[in-house]
């Protein structure tokens, strides 16, 4: 997100004549005349007091008591904590095999993995398995529906019914389509392809990544359609002039001026894979064996179903950290100038 | 007349070659558009069968029927009125909220100057990197002090603004001139009548924009819900689906019926306004 900074007195369309005239014009530091800075400092802060209370507590101040949940050893009975330390980072992280005190509602079964890394695991299948589909399938269906196409309004709606879809809704209907009697496998047993592919550890998280892309490429596309409409129609004919050919057209020109948007895209993708939980949930509530569990699914089975609250928090911790690390290694990177791939 | 983005010199618009490129072009892209819509389509054929098996439903079903949605409202179990009013209240309240606190916010952080104004727009700006699971855990907890669970207060009090609404609406309150508040401000409006009787009605578009994305966000949120609400009152449509799920589990004709029923506002909205929804999905995203 590029952010606009400055530019404090606003965009003064009087003229220095008509300020005159007036006799009301700002100071030279941007003030209006006849306003005290208290009046102006007052007037402003009550604009901003119900997001700044609302941001102060659900955000901010949850983010900090979510630190200092992640140190105790939570009691949902009481909703107090006792302090115990590090011991839900080290119980979460710890590369051993998960004991059955540590995990007494599950019988896990792969015992050399810990939960918390298999979720880790998952998640960073589903994130490369997802992202970059999404996002060369919206910037594919982009360019293709750009100009070329006739009817492009009405495929544009096409590619985009799945965006103004609920994730629990999809959830449910893909488990239909992917299920041993569904849809998909109609098509499938005439070539001796039919499947449980939602029941079938080794494919189901493939069935939950199949329905995010199917609906994460509508929503790229309409990012990427705005993206190319700011491209400046003289810098193809400059290209052209030189000679070059379609690819080189795309690779020197659509790709570069798409930086930004390229930014925006990719950091919004990884982090919302990240996070990917509901249609985790609802599709296959995280089975069969622990295939479709992601972290945050995981955080939310033992926060919420568990109520392990201290562990769900250093998870959602870590978590944290992970993302933004991420972003902030987009964020270094693009200011460092053309993404390349 | 501008060009196409993709003519270069020696392609012309005759000929094999373009043709059979312009043929594939069209059977790529309409490949994509039925993956895309299909789903839809099997949802409802599956919702109008009596009892979907594999070889009944595909593109057309052997019998229709409306035994299924008969079913969501008759079964005692099934609150689908409660659910779609709580839907209904939860998605209209976040809206009118984040509406009204969000356009105060960005316009104060557009239009008026006060100390602390640009790092307070940052720091809302930047919050948009929390991932909502760190704030779920402690959120509840407070809610849980509150004794706010199960209730439409704690349901929609965490979602009534958003850095995403005070950005876009900034943005939008900073294209429109200054001179026009000053204006204002010499015929005597203080502060507020200014925002509200001349600027905020220059704002409709975007303010239209946000209520939209808002109103969809609420009504397909599934994670704070099913988070807050767990009696079988409070539910919304997406966390009474996930409910309804365990419990008929296979029944398929029953589930794509219940997810009609969610889709359909929505998806009814979206084609009667589509346009107006694509600029704003793509206005709210990328306007910086």
């Amino acid at each position: 997100m590029a952010l606009e900074e400055g530019d404090a007195g606003g965009d003064d369309s009087f003229g220095s004549a008509a300020r005159d005239y007036l006799g009301r014009g700002r100071t030279a530091a941007g003030r209006r005349v006849g306003v005290t800075e208290d009046q102006d400092n007052l007037m402003g802060w009550l604009f901003v007091a119900p997001n700044v209370l609302v941001f102060s507590m659900f955000l901010l101040g949850p983010v900090l008591f979510a630190f200092y949940v992640s140190f105790q050893e939570w009691s949902i009975l009481r909703n107090a904590g006792e302090f115990v330390g590090l011991e839900n980072y080290l119980t979460v992280l710890q590369p051993l095999p998960v004991t059955s005190e540590g995990l007494n509602l599950r019988v896990f079964t792969n015992p050399t993995e810990n939960l918390f890394w298999y979720s880790l695991k998952n998640t960073v299948v589903y994130a490369v398995g997802t992202v970059p589909l999404q996002i060369l399938g919206g910037l594919a269906v982009a360019l293709m529906l750009d100009k070329r196409v006739r009817a492009k309004k009405a495929y544009r709606a096409a590619y985009f019914m799945p965006v103004m879809l609920s994730g629990a809704a999809s959830a449910v209907m893909w488990r239909w389509f992917l299920s041993a009697d569904g849809v998909i496998n109609n098509f499938l047993r005439p070539i001796g392809l039919a499947h449980n592919w939602a029941g079938d550890p080794a494919t189901a998280l493939g069935g939950v990544m199949l329905m995010a892309v199917w609906g994460g490429i509508g929503s790229n596309m309409i990012f990427f359609l705005a993206g190319l409409q700011n491209i400046p129609e003289e810098l193809y004919e400059a290209a052209r002039i030189d000679g070059a050919s379609r690819w080189h057209l795309f690779r020197h020109v659509t790709w570069p001026n798409l930086g930004n948007t390229n930014f925006f895209v990719i950091v919004m993708a990884v982090i919302s894979a990240f996070q990917v939980f509901g249609i985790a949930l609802v599709f296959s509530e995280g089975g069969p064996y622990y295939a479709t569990t992601t972290t945050v699914l995981l955080i939310y089975q033992r926060a919420f179903d568990e109520g392990a609250m201290g562990e769900g928090a250093a998870m959602a911790f870590i978590l944290f950290l992970i993302i933004f690390a991420f972003s902030y290694y987009q964020y270094k990177h693009q200011q460092s100038g053309e993404v390349e791939y | 007349m501008a060009r196409s983005s993709y003519e270069y010199p020696g392609y012309e618009r005759s000929g094999v070659g373009y043709w059979s490129k312009t043929a594939l072009l069209y059977v790529v892209v309409t490949a994509g558009a039925l993956w895309m819509t299909l789903p839809f389509w099997w949802t409802i054929t599956t919702s109008l069968s009596a009892n979907p098996q594999a070889s009944e439903v595909s593109f057309i079903p052997a019998a229709v029927t409306l035994q299924n949605f008969v079913q969501l409202w008759e079964r005692p179990d099934i609150l689908l009125v409660r659910w779609f009013v709580n839907t209904v209240i939860f998605a209209g309240a976040v809206t009118l909220f984040n509406l009204t606190f969000d356009s105060l916010a960005g316009y104060a952080l557009a239009k008026l100057d006060f100390w602390g104004r640009d790092k307070l727009f940052l720091g809302f700006i930047s919050t948009m990197m929390i991932p909502g699971m760190v704030t779920l855990i402690p959120v509840y907890l407070i809610l849980v002090e509150l004794d706010w669970t199960n209730t439409y207060q704690g349901l929609i009090a965490p979602l009534i603004a958003g850095p995403f609404g005070i950005f876009l609406l900034r943005q939008h309150f900073k294209s429109l001139p200054t001179s026009l508040g000053e204006a204002a401000k010499i015929d005597g409006c203080n502060e507020f009548q200014t925002f509200y009787k001349i600027y905020l009605p220059l704002a409709k578009p975007a303010l239209a924009t946000l209520a939209i994305f808002t109103f969809m966000g609420a009504w397909n949120n599934f994670q704070w819900p099913l988070i807050i609400a767990n009696e079988n009152e409070m539910y919304t449509l997406p966390v009474a689906l996930f409910a309804v799920r365990n419990q008929y589990f296979a029944e398929w004709g029953l589930m794509m019926a219940a997810a009609l029923i969610i889709v359909a506002p929505v998806l009814v909205a979206f084609l009667a306004a589509q346009n107006y929804f694509i600029r704003g999905m793509s206005l709210s995203g990328m306007k910086g």
